[in-house]
């Protein structure tokens, strides 16, 4: 569905999808992403300054309604990276309003961690670019079994409670690092074609209904 | 570890990130121009050339005619247009957009304008709207960089344009001085913004110069004006919002409803508060000049035909310039908002010499009866001057919301008194504020007597800059301005070209020599601002200010040899331009 492009500084693409990952210092935010990127792991701890970004063109292919695959699209992504300590907050939290979707990241190892995601959710709602954006939770260093704090349920829990997909990933072994941000991607795509194609107030085509006035309503987030 | 330099170690840090991510910004707005362009071009093909075939039953894409039972084509959601079977892109199986429409969605998508407007939504209040905050951060930075080297002294005129002309006592230091303040208040204002509770961060912005902005400030006063700029200058992308928006008004049916027009006016409103006192004033001293006259209309709907039948009978009593014109050309022009489209224009024959002209024409409009009760229909009356010149007469609108077309006792004529320019209406679209200094010369006398009314002298005319400009990102702009006499006859001026970067205050200066200041009193001054794009191969008309009316030529009939300054609403072209 999804593979690495080629040339990252000339034009050519079709969208450009800005995500960003927020959540406690440490959790693996940075790690993370440079797995997503340059699929490597760096077990080096550096504190990332502020903000940052790193940048991937993927290939999308969008399912067309009738199950079969549909058209393929150059995605340039930007994926912002943001300090997790408080005295960035500000500078942090003012990127929010520019991004499209959200990894909203903890480490599986860190009870606290976990805790502050609540925190970090309503930092989201206010500063994010609409009331319920996209956002992906992720659990990160899945590979530490050992040091686990936080059980799946648990996460699983707050997650529906949210309504948001969750992932337990480690950047370390890169496993579900890809699906957690493809699945993002894939939500910001859908959220995007629903905002341009609400049904409109004239109603009908004059060849029946459309198929989109009459999709599942819990598909449809988008306030539009 | 000293701690100041480590705050200069993460202010370099994030700075070298906003750097990157300025460069991905402009690779994207080239992206984003390329696929303006085609869109551009794709609806330029598809559009409905010769307006007076717009009843006949044609598809509005590929023009081909279309049966009465037989291939009779759909109402396009997006436009209203009625389309061929062929020329339909279908999204699922039932629900389908024109080509055109279907071209315009993919842009908004591919555009990022959906996230735009969403956000918009949420943040309706918020200014420069499309600015990412990486993009306000690096210019605010940028700035301040600047602030701290400039010395708050005006720069020489001589440095703007190479112009001659007479210094007077109005050029004093003072408008830049005030421009100086403002922009170090706006800076701080945007600094509180953005970083809140950063104070660290905030000090340490303040405090720094930075190389890079010294060694870019060739000449200080340059540079002052470039900053200064900078908070003028309209927002990067708002090019495209504008065409975004002409585009909006053509499908706003169904692509956005709520979306895009909440925006708009938050957005309009938004750039233009700080302009309004200034508009306002300006109509004031101005005083638009008086519309008089009526229009007799008849509208019909055709059940038969699915038209809509508009009967322009005739005008009377209509002025034109704020008296009565004995060479008044009228014509009458219909839009059916909100489609303000060239597709949706339809012109009768214009009358010659008349002020009571008797047309008698029948303008139709191939629209399905349920679509009508959203749409107004915008009648406006011109005079033709010349081919290009077109002067506003008066204009009325009309909701068709409610309109019995079944009850056969609509059908006949009425009258309807013609109404000054409306805001509401829309059709024109304020831009931003031409700043003007206008005064008058006598070569023979100094003294202001009234026996100087009928003497001929020169009409100066200095443009003095541009505030609140939406749009008109980089390059060179320049002024084209006419002035009409009460005769009829056009005096025509072009400015050079002066460098938009080196913005703010401008001095671009056009002489209008042999008019009398009598004239002057019923004379009308246009003033084109035109854009020339430094890639693109034409000239683009940013907008036109207009001034006319007694009331605005008064104070220079009082005290003609000394500056009258002046803000004027720039419009877009539309109404001026295409009638
Ligand atoms: N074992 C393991 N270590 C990880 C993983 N992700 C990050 N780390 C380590 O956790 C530390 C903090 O990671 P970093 O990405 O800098 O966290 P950030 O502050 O959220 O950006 C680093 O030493 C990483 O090597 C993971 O999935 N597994
Ligand atoms: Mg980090
Ligand atoms: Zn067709
Ligand atoms: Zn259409």
């Amino acid at each position: 569905m999804y593979s690495a492009g080629t040339t990252m500084t000339d034009g050519d693409y079709d969208y450009l999808i800005k995500l960003l990952a927020l959540g406690d210092s440490g959790v693996g935010k940075t790690t993370f992403l440079y797995r997503y990127t340059d699929n490597k792991f760096n077990p080096k701890f550096i504190t990332t300054v502020g903000i940052d970004f790193r940048e991937k063109r993927v290939v999308y292919t969008a399912n067309s309604p009738n199950g079969t695959t549909g058209k393929t699209f150059k995605v340039h992504l930007q994926l912002w990276d943001t300090a997790g300590q408080e005295r960035f907050r500000s500078l942090t939290t003012a990127f929010f309003r520019d991004a499209m979707g959200f990894l909203l990241m903890f480490d599986l190892t860190s009870q606290q961690s976990f805790l502050n995601v609540r925190n970090w959710m309503s930092q989201l709602q206010a500063n994010a670019y609409c009331e319920n954006p996209d956002i992906v939770l992720v659990g990160n260093k899945a590979d530490l079994a050992d040091q686990r704090e936080v059980q799946e349920k648990q996460a699983k829990e707050l997650a529906d409670k949210y309504g948001i997909p969750y992932f337990e990933t480690s950047a370390a072994t890169g496993a579900e690092v890809d699906k957690s941000v493809i699945t993002l991607l894939d939500l910001v795509m859908k959220r995007m074609e629903q905002c341009v194609d609400k049904p409109t107030a004239d109603g009908h085509n004059g060849e029946g209904t459309s198929k989109l006035d009459a999709a599942p309503a819990h598909e449809k987030k988008c306030a539009c | 570890m000293d701690l100041s330099l480590l705050k200069a170690l993460e202010r370099e840090k994030v700075l070298e990130v906003l750097h990157r991510d300025k460069i991905l910004r402009s690779m994207e707005e080239d992206r984003i121009r390329r696929l303006k362009v085609e869109l551009q071009d794709l609806r330029r093909r598809g559009a409905k050339s010769i307006s007076r075939q717009y009843g006949e039953r044609t598809c509005a894409r590929c023009q081909k005619p279309l049966g009465r039972f037989w291939n009779t084509g759909a109402v396009c959601l997006g436009c209203s247009h009625r389309i061929c079977g062929r020329c339909r892109v279908f999204l699922t199986r039932r629900f389908w957009r024109c080509t055109v429409c279907h071209a315009y969605r993919e842009v908004k998508v591919k555009s990022g304008e959906w996230f735009l407007e969403e956000r918009g939504k949420k943040f309706p209040h918020e200014t420069a709207q499309h600015e990412t905050i990486g993009e306000k951060l690096l210019k605010s930075h940028q700035r301040l960089g600047n602030i701290s080297i400039v010395p708050p002294t005006p720069p020489p005129f001589q440095d703007v344009a190479k112009l001659s002309f007479s210094r007077s006592g109005n050029f004093t230091s003072s408008p830049l001085t005030k421009s100086m303040e403002d922009l170090v208040m706006s800076f701080n204002s945007h600094i509180r913004r953005i970083s809140k509770s950063q104070s660290d961060l905030r000090a340490d912005l303040l405090t720094v110069n930075y190389d890079r902005t010294i060694s870019m400030s060739k000449s200080q006063s340059d540079t002052a004006i470039s900053t200064a700029f900078i908070l003028n200058k309209g927002p990067s992308l708002s090019n495209i919002f504008k065409k975004f928006k002409e585009w909006e008004q053509q499908t706003s049916k169904s692509l956005s409803s709520g979306a895009l027009t909440d925006r708009d006016t938050s957005l309009s409103s938004g750039e233009t508060r700080g302009s309004n006192s200034s508009i306002e004033t300006d109509a004031d001293s101005s005083g638009n000049p008086s519309v008089t006259g009526e229009i007799e209309i008849a509208l019909a709907y055709s059940f038969n035909t699915s038209c809509l039948e508009i009967l322009i009978s005739a005008c009377k009593n209509i002025m034109f310039g704020g008296f009565k014109q004995r060479k008044c050309h009228p014509y009458v022009k219909v839009y059916l908002l909100p489609d303000k489209s060239s597709g949706s224009k339809l012109k009768t024959t214009t009358k010659k010499n008349t002020t009571d002209p008797v047309f008698k024409e029948t303008l139709q409009y191939s629209v399905e009866r349920h679509l009508l009760a959203s749409r107004t229909l915008h009648v406006s009356v011109w005079h033709s001057e010349t081919l290009k010149r077109k002067f506003f007469i008066g204009e009325v609108l009309i909701p068709l919301e409610g309109w019995r077309f079944e009850d056969s006792s609509t059908k006949s004529p009425a009258w309807y008194p013609l109404q000054p320019k409306s805001d509401g209406g829309a059709v024109d679209q304020v831009v931003g504020l031409l700043l003007v200094k206008v005064k008058f010369s006598n070569p023979k006398h100094t003294s202001d007597s009234c026996s100087v009314s009928h003497e001929a002298g020169q009409l100066t005319v200095l443009v003095t800059g541009v505030q609140n400009m939406t749009g008109s990102k980089s390059g060179a702009a320049f002024v084209k301005g006419s002035l009409t006499l009460p005769g009829g006859q056009i005096l025509s001026q072009r400015s050079p070209v002066v460098k938009k970067k080196s913005n703010l205050k401008w001095a671009l200066q056009l002489v209008f020599s042999k008019v009398t200041l009598h004239e002057l009193k019923e004379s009308v001054l246009h003033l084109d601002l035109w854009d020339q794009a430094t890639f693109s191969l034409s000239e683009r008309l940013l907008g036109t200010a207009r001034l006319q009316g007694a009331p605005s030529w008064q104070a220079l009939q009082q005290m003609p040899s000394v500056w009258h300054s002046f803000s004027l609403a720039l419009c877009t072209s539309i109404n001026t331009r295409k009638p």
